[in-house]
């Protein structure tokens, strides 16, 4: 068996609990944002090398499904931000707190912390979403 | 009550691929995972081959994946699983056949951190033990209870995607030996496990302290390990 397939059956089969979930919600984020950044700097790119291509970016920026896509890219980013944060002062500082009690809790507070942190952000962008992509309030 | 145990089979004689097979077995809630493998083995198919020995959660043989996570067989109880019991071999090492894998890279990463007591000391004058104050045996009291059943190792997913990491079992080990006040070869260890299949594999999914059926902390203890490694200090 490939390490690939083994680790793919692995994330979705092996009956984790909040670390597994909590690793698995890190290397997805991760990748995401890896993905909107690599797909960011291609189009950035398009300002000098193809203008006209810049502009059919832009308006694909518009596009309520990117939008709505937006309003994940930045839960990503700050999830990843945050359990980043826990990972690194707890192998860095405090490894007396990856005990079984302290850990469970943590991956918990940190899901806390970045939806409430999200929250204001996804507000404004949903209702820039409903405004512009579908004509509510007015737009 | 009835239950129904379904055991991924693998013949490599006969099969192409592993594929579950189900069997109905009576059994009391307070009978084990293992007694319910050798009714199946003893009066209903002879040829279900799995790993066992004392039978008591201390010998190691017996780890597989029972309900999707990594369990000890002789330690987990039909009424703490319930009476749907999938059983399958641990991920991530070669099956051998049904439950029994190949625990040869298992145990070349454990030897690889030299599991074992150094010293370059001399023998104390009286000739009889190195002592050791309750504060300095306490320190690594929680890595002496490893039993080598690689629950922890076949549960992590850096080691499912690249089983040249040591895994938590090799490191688990040899913080034994690094925080054991008398043992003299800390810094080759160290120097073992700061290599790139060493400690930074490890990504805290967690998994193996979960599954541990010794309860070691293992994810502190390597995270300890990872801390002496920078800070150069025991």
């Amino acid at each position: 068996m490939s390490s690939l397939k083994t680790a793919f059956s692995g994330y979705v089969r092996y009956k984790g609990r909040a670390g597994h979930w909590a690793f698995l919600l890190h290397r997805i984020t991760g990748l995401g944002t890896l993905l909107f950044l690599t797909i960011h700097i291609v189009d950035t790119s398009f300002v000098y090398f193809a203008p006209q291509l810049y502009e059919h970016a832009i308006a694909l920026y518009r596009n309520p499904l990117f939008m709505a896509g937006e309003i994940l890219l930045v839960f990503s980013l700050i999830y990843h931000g945050v359990n980043g944060l826990r990972i690194t002062i707890f192998d860095l500082w405090k490894p007396e707190w990856w005990e079984i009690h302290d850990e469970r809790k943590s991956v918990l507070l940190t899901l806390i912390v970045a939806i409430v942190l999200w929250l204001p952000a996804a507000a404004i962008m949903g209702y820039k979403l409903l405004e512009y992509g579908f004509g509510f309030f007015g737009g | 009550m009835l239950v129904t145990v379904k055991i991924l089979r693998y013949n490599p004689e006969k099969d192409a691929q592993p594929s579950y097979q189900t069997f109905q077995v009576e059994a009391e809630e307070t009978d084990r995972v293992l007694d319910l493998l050798e009714k199946i083995k003893g009066e209903q198919d002879g040829s279900l081959s799995f790993r066992r020995s004392c039978g008591h959660g201390i010998c190691g043989s017996d780890a597989m994946r029972i309900n999707g996570m990594n369990r000890l067989a002789c330690k987990t109880l039909v009424r703490d699983v319930g009476d749907q019991i999938t059983v399958e071999p641990l991920l991530g090492l070669p099956k051998i056949k049904d439950l029994i894998v190949d625990m040869k890279p298992f145990f070349d990463h454990y030897r690889r951190v030299m599991p074992y007591f150094i010293s370059d000391l001399p023998v104390p004058e009286d000739g009889r033990e190195r002592l050791q104050s309750p504060e300095e045996r306490l320190r690594f009291d929680d890595t002496t209870k490893c039993i080598l059943c690689a629950c922890c190792t076949t549960s992590c997913p850096s080691f499912w995607a690249n089983d040249q990491y040591y895994g938590p079992a090799a490191i688990v080990n040899a913080h034994r030996f690094i925080f054991d006040s008398r043992d003299t070869a800390t810094a080759e260890r160290l120097q073992i496990l700061a290599e790139e299949m060493g400690v930074w594999r490890c990504r805290t999914a967690f998994n193996c302290t979960e599954a541990c059926p010794r309860e070691i902390q293992i994810t502190k203890a390597i995270a300890e390990v990872k801390q002496a490694i920078l800070s150069g200090k025991v």
